[in-house]
């Protein structure tokens, strides 16, 4: 049978895609076991959520004190910002992915594609720092 | 399980949101206990339907839970995209392995979506609530008629054009059901490219997937086989709503009790559904959700217009 010309680069980014996606959905079920366990206090205790959970983001925010860009690592020893991480990694797990697959594109001569792959990581990284987050 | 079995769980998400909404509604909001449960079981009955619907998930989840449970629509976007995000990183691997989806292809695809997707969050997250709800509930409306009306096309063709050739916009796959191995190129490059730009938009406004117009616009404008659209969608989100669930991420407008009972629901529900999809009468079920989400659609439209707060 013969290989489709992308197979180096689409296999490695499988690879790497699948460690990624288990170790985020592993970081998400045990951070999620010790939010509602209690085993671990959160930030902002549960059973203050319902009187805030249907405000918008704003007032939340200043209700509860809690931190906005990447302000939840430094809370990240509270059991509610500890899932931060999981879905952190969730949303960047794309990045080393796409970045693994640069060096296989280049080796077959693929610059174009080798292209989009370091702007897609470049977009990831803008929205990911923070620049661009919104406000009413 | 049945396929009746996968109808029930159809009907069962409705009668779940329908409870949900009137105990929220009674003043029983206060127990923060149960929303975590009810999340979990609403999203697994949600991963069901939504992979024999042949949708994503978040077309369904924001509107259902942003329309009938108690959470600020903010949240609800939110926790949208990152479940959807997880859904979608799960399938992923697989498709690549098989070569149903297209690393080649997705790329500029998902560049354009991610860019756009960006912007569309940052609107979205900074229109009033009521226009957001509003929009989002004509919208989810317009998908279900979209998604009663619109035939996939299973055998496609025709010649890839310049850019296509360029971007090699190509790939083949081994088809089971046919027996034999599929090539496949894509057309019409440039309108894709515009098209994905056009939907990562409004999935960042609203929180959505957006596999509902992905599909579409790989299977019948650019000309993709529907196995490869279905699988390319997939990865296409993955790719798109990781740039829109960070501003959503860096806005504090993910909360955790919503967004990850949500996403441990779907994506076990998913792979239920994912095993269900050969013995179920799709087409059944797809209809379920098209009435899901009209009714979801016009309590999201009533609830914005402040008629049924």
């Amino acid at each position: 049978m013969r290989p489709p010309p992308d197979d180096d680069a689409q296999q490695v980014y499988a690879r790497w895609l699948d460690h990624g996606t288990k170790l985020a959905l592993a970081v998400s079920v045990i951070a999620l076991f010790l939010y509602l366990s209690g085993a671990l206090a959160p930030w902002v205790p549960l059973e203050s959520l319902p009187r805030v959970w249907s405000l918008p983001v704003e007032q939340f925010l200043e209700r509860t004190g809690a931190p906005s860009g990447w302000g939840w690592i430094r809370l990240a020893g509270y059991s509610d910002y500890l899932n931060y991480a999981g879905i952190a990694l969730f949303a960047l797990v794309s990045v080393p992915c796409l970045l693994r697959a640069i060096p296989c594109f280049l080796r077959r001569g693929e610059r174009l594609q080798a292209a989009l792959a370091a702007a897609q990581v470049l977009v990831l990284a803008a929205a990911a720092s923070g620049i661009f987050t919104g406000g009413r | 399980m049945k396929p009746s079995s996968s109808l029930r769980a159809a009907l069962a998400l409705a009668a779940t949101a329908w409870c949900a909404s009137a105990w929220a509604a009674a003043g029983e909001a206060q127990a923060w206990w149960i929303w975590p449960a009810v999340l979990f079981v609403l999203t697994f009955l949600l991963g069901i339907v939504a992979v024999i619907g042949g949708i994503g998930g978040g077309v369904l989840f924001v509107p259902i839970v942003g329309s009938f449970l108690p959470f600020h629509l903010d949240f609800v976007r939110g926790a949208g995209l990152v479940l959807a995000l997880a859904g979608t990183l799960a399938a992923a691997p697989l498709l690549l392995r098989s070569q149903l989806a297209n690393l080649r292809l997705v790329l500029p695809l998902a560049l354009a979506g991610s860019v756009a997707s960006t912007a569309g969050a940052v609107v979205g997250l900074s229109l009033p609530t009521a226009v957001v709800q509003t929009a989002l509930g004509v919208t989810v409306m317009a998908v279900a008629l979209l998604l009663w009306m619109t035939k996939s096309a299973e055998n496609v063709g025709g010649e890839s054009d310049a850019l296509g050739e360029l971007l090699r916009l190509r790939g083949e796959f081994d088809d089971p059901s046919l027996g034999r191995r599929i090539d496949w190129k894509t057309h019409r490059t440039i309108t894709g490219v515009a098209s994905f730009a056009g939907i990562g938009f409004f999935g960042g406004v609203f929180g959505l997937g957006a596999g509902f117009a992905n599909v579409p616009a790989l299977n019948l404008l650019m000309g993709a086989p529907l196995k490869v659209a279905v699988a390319s969608s997939g990865l296409i989100i993955s790719i798109i709503n990781s740039s829109a669930a960070w501003v959503y991420i860096n806005r504090g407008a993910v909360m955790p009790l919503v967004a990850v009972p949500s996403l441990l629901g779907i994506s076990l529900g998913s792979r239920l559904g994912a095993r269900l999809l050969r013995i179920t009468p799709a087409a059944v079920v797809r209809r379920i959700v098209i009435v899901v989400m009209l009714i979801a659609g016009v309590r999201a439209l009533l609830r914005g217009l402040g008629v049924w707060p």
